[in-house]
């Protein structure tokens, strides 16, 4: 019996099974989306829309979460710090980020070590611990403090003052600044070594090569870290909760701990899923923007 | 071979993650859970399936209360052969996980509640059970009935009072002789005397009390009960008006203007905030911060917490004004049942030996003075009722006039961050507000704004 003529009588459930054998090794992770993903972010949509209370229930539908955002006092400031803290930190890291990957990509002694140290705080940096431990760096009494001391200085109440608790929290998110520079390094590592030459041929100082062949040259990384670090920044949580609680007078209360604090502290789960929705559209409409904004600014070399 | 191979696998993962989303009804979690007797355990209530008797039980509180639980619990196991999974921690965040277990109906089968949560989380009574159905198994006239009637939410009696408590002085004497103060204080004026001697004296890092958000509320209730003699909240009705509640806020302000109490900034730079509390301050530690307004079951903790604990002295409630002594009692906790327990009589059992019987003995007065009869007798024949939480409890019952309202600690109230009281105190002392009539304001219409919402449902 030919090949050709059994592959004629095969039943037509067969011959679709056949046909979609990868679809069946796609169920686990569609499943697992459409449980783990799609059904909380539709349910959030949903609720987003009622004044949903873990105890109360649903007594209320309407945009009422929506214009409370906009209009209520606590929400409008915790947007505000959010867009603050983003703005502070994104910028800082990536160049801090960029800046450490440059001086690392020069052959110096013990460079793999001085690698390891810089990433080390990445690793540790959004942990409980390594927030505690800050928290107690910038307390009255604290190290700084202490250290500030020796020279005469009177150190503020870092995590006291509104203005200075912002600063902290912002400065532990840019001391975690080694994945984006270990990025940074692998891009460094990619430039050709010829552009350079030639650069240096044609008498560019060190500067010049760096602003006009470097740079351009990374642009694709520098958009990558760019639109991960708006994304995490809006998604900050861990530094302001722990170090924090999101005072001193919510100078520190960013959206996510404020989406935390509706949920788990007010059980207002309508207002939290709404808040959730305002932060998501807007980290949707800055990646739009920076996506949209990279033809003029990011080099593809293929 | 191979495709079919690793369809079976695909199939299998299928089945693995769908398993892995069932409901496990109730099962006790946690990181801090193992069993009664220390060891950790896999048993959970419903891995016991009914009637094997198999229960969990989840409280709150500090490293005495919890090896008090876990030598009652493992007395419990000794005598009725029943094992108990447990779930404890730190009071710091424990309400925003029990609300969210006890709404995905995921919570232990006993409860160590707050009073309020009753009318917050379990207003319809859909959350814990009506224990009067297990009277044949706890004896319940063994507690006040007035008691009772105060756990007593949509006609069933969800919780039993373990205790009654109220707010008192606790002072650090070491650090007011130091101060030249012999004498605890025992009026207003002797509280800006002692302001004054603490700066002059001491310098202007210590103070003679530390007051957070909640603790300026509290104190100023007192203080405005004791001036106009009603009570703060009657009839699910706020007693006071926007200008009585702004001269309790200028009371408040009054302590801080007289270096009695630090500023709230003074505190936060400390470190002190809505996840720290005071007694885990290095101003407490060392005595810098030498009292606290707090409830009468805490004092252990804080005299615990202290470096010397040597000075530490239960002082006396301040009468404020001429109307009525003020301040107010309430049931501090209760042990309740959740509806998704499986075993619901071993609850009972459970609850029963804890309150009233050997347990109440080994439990003494690790959750405050014990509002059982029979359970305060065996405490006190095991000498296990410490003296100076028997003697707050004492004299804080002898003083206050009033009983709380259950709306007064609603977490849109208390919260800390985001409820109005931290909203209010701490724009005062920061200096956000004009005027105390400006944050009287907004005090009055996030109280009267809570009241409503609980006359809701």
């Amino acid at each position: 019996m030919s090949t050709a003529s059994a592959s004629v009588r095969r039943s037509p459930f067969k011959k679709w099974c056949d046909q979609n054998t990868g679809l069946f090794f796609l169920i686990p992770w569609i499943l697992g989306f459409l449980i783990f993903k799609f059904y909380p972010f539709a349910s959030s949509l949903y609720y987003s829309f009622t004044d949903m209370n873990f105890f109360k229930g649903i007594r209320e539908y309407g945009i009422m979460n929506y214009i409370d955002i906009f209009t209520e006092k606590e929400t409008r400031t915790a947007l505000l710090i959010t867009f603050k803290y983003a703005f502070i930190t994104v910028p800082l890291k990536l160049v801090f980020a960029l800046f450490i990957a440059y001086i690392l990509n020069f052959k110096i002694k013990f460079v793999n070590l001085f690698r390891t140290v810089y990433y080390i705080p990445s690793i540790l940096g959004g942990s409980v611990a390594i927030a505690v431990l800050w928290r107690a760096l910038f307390r009255d009494t604290g190290v700084i403090n202490t250290l500030l001391s020796f020279f005469g200085i009177q150190g503020p109440d870092w995590l006291a003052d509104r203005t200075w608790a912002l600063f902290i929290i912002c400065l532990l998110r840019v001391w975690q600044f080694g994945s984006a520079m270990v990025l940074f390094l692998a891009a460094l590592k990619g430039v050709s070594v010829d552009l350079y030459e030639a650069a240096t041929i044609d008498g560019a100082s060190k500067t010049r090569q760096f602003f006009s062949i470097t740079v351009p040259m990374i642009t694709p990384v520098i958009f990558y870290n760019l639109v991960t670090q708006i994304a995490q920044a809006f998604q900050e949580f861990n530094g302001p909760y722990i170090i924090t609680g999101g005072g001193p007078r919510n100078s520190t209360t960013l959206v996510a701990l404020l989406v935390y604090n509706y949920a788990f502290k007010e059980n207002e789960m309508g207002m939290a899923c709404a808040l959730a929705w305002v932060m998501f559209v807007i980290v949707m409409v800055l990646t739009v923007i920076a996506f949209s904004s990279q033809k003029h600014w990011v080099y593809y070399a293929d | 071979m191979k495709k079919a191979i690793a369809l079976a696998l695909a199939g299998v993962m299928s089945v693995g993650l769908l398993a892995g989303c069932g409901s496990s009804g109730s099962s006790s979690s946690g990181a801090a859970s193992e069993s009664a007797t220390g060891e950790t355990s896999a048993t959970t209530a419903s891995d016991s399936g009914s009637g094997s008797g198999d229960l969990s039980i989840s409280w709150w509180g500090g490293d005495s209360r919890h090896t008090a639980y876990q030598n009652a619990l493992a007395a419990f196991t000794e005598e009725t052969g029943i094992q108990v999974s447990t779930h404890y921690g730190a009071w710091s965040g424990w309400e925003d996980q029990t609300s969210a277990a006890l709404y995905s109906d995921n919570a232990e089968d006993v409860m160590q509640v707050n009073w309020n949560w009753l009318s917050q989380y379990s207003g319809d009574g859909s959350k814990f059970v009506d224990l009067n159905e297990y009277s044949d198994i706890i004896d319940l006239s063994q507690f006040p009935q007035s008691t009772l009637d105060a756990c007593t939410v949509a006609g069933k009696l969800q919780a039993l009072p373990v205790s009654m408590t109220g707010r008192i002085f606790y002072w650090n004497m070491n650090t007011f002789k130091q101060a030249g103060i012999e004498e605890v204080p025992s009026t207003l004026d002797d509280l800006y005397a002692a302001g004054e001697a603490f700066k002059t004296n001491l310098g202007d890092d210590y103070y003679p009390l530390a007051l957070g958000e909640y603790d300026r509320m509290l104190l100023m209730t007192f203080y405005l009960e004791s001036t106009y003699g009603k009570p703060w909240v009657e009839d699910n009705t706020l007693q006071y008006t926007v200008e009585e509640i702004a001269t309790g806020i200028d009371f408040i302000q009054s302590l801080e203007d007289n270096h009695v109490i630090p500023s709230l900034q003074t505190m936060n730079a400390a470190g002190i905030d809505g996840n720290n509390s005071i007694d885990k301050s290095e101003q407490w530690i060392n005595g810098m911060y030498a009292g606290i307004f707090e409830w009468d079951s805490s004092a252990t903790k804080y005299q615990g917490s202290l470096a010397d604990p040597s000075g530490f002295t239960v002082g006396n409630e301040i009468k404020f004004g001429d109307k009525a002594n003020g301040g107010f009692s309430k049931v501090s906790m209760g042990l309740a049942i959740t509806e998704t327990c499986q075993d619901k009589e071993a609850a009972a059992k459970l609850i029963n030996f804890l309150l009233n019987g050997d347990g109440a003995s080994i439990m003494g007065s690790e959750c405050g003075i014990p509002n059982s009869a029979s359970g305060l007798a065996a405490a006190e024949a095991a000498g296990a009722v410490d003296e100076l939480v028997l003697e707050a409890n004492t004299k804080v019952m002898a003083f206050v006039d009033f009983q709380l309202d259950p709306t007064y600690e609603s977490n849109d109230l208390k919260a800390n961050p985001g409820g109005v009281y931290t909203d209010v105190f701490g724009g005062y002392s920061y200096g956000e507000y004009a005027d105390s009539t400006e944050a009287a304001t907004d005090l009055y219409d996030g109280v009267t704004e809570a009241l409503e919402d609980a006359a809701k449902g």
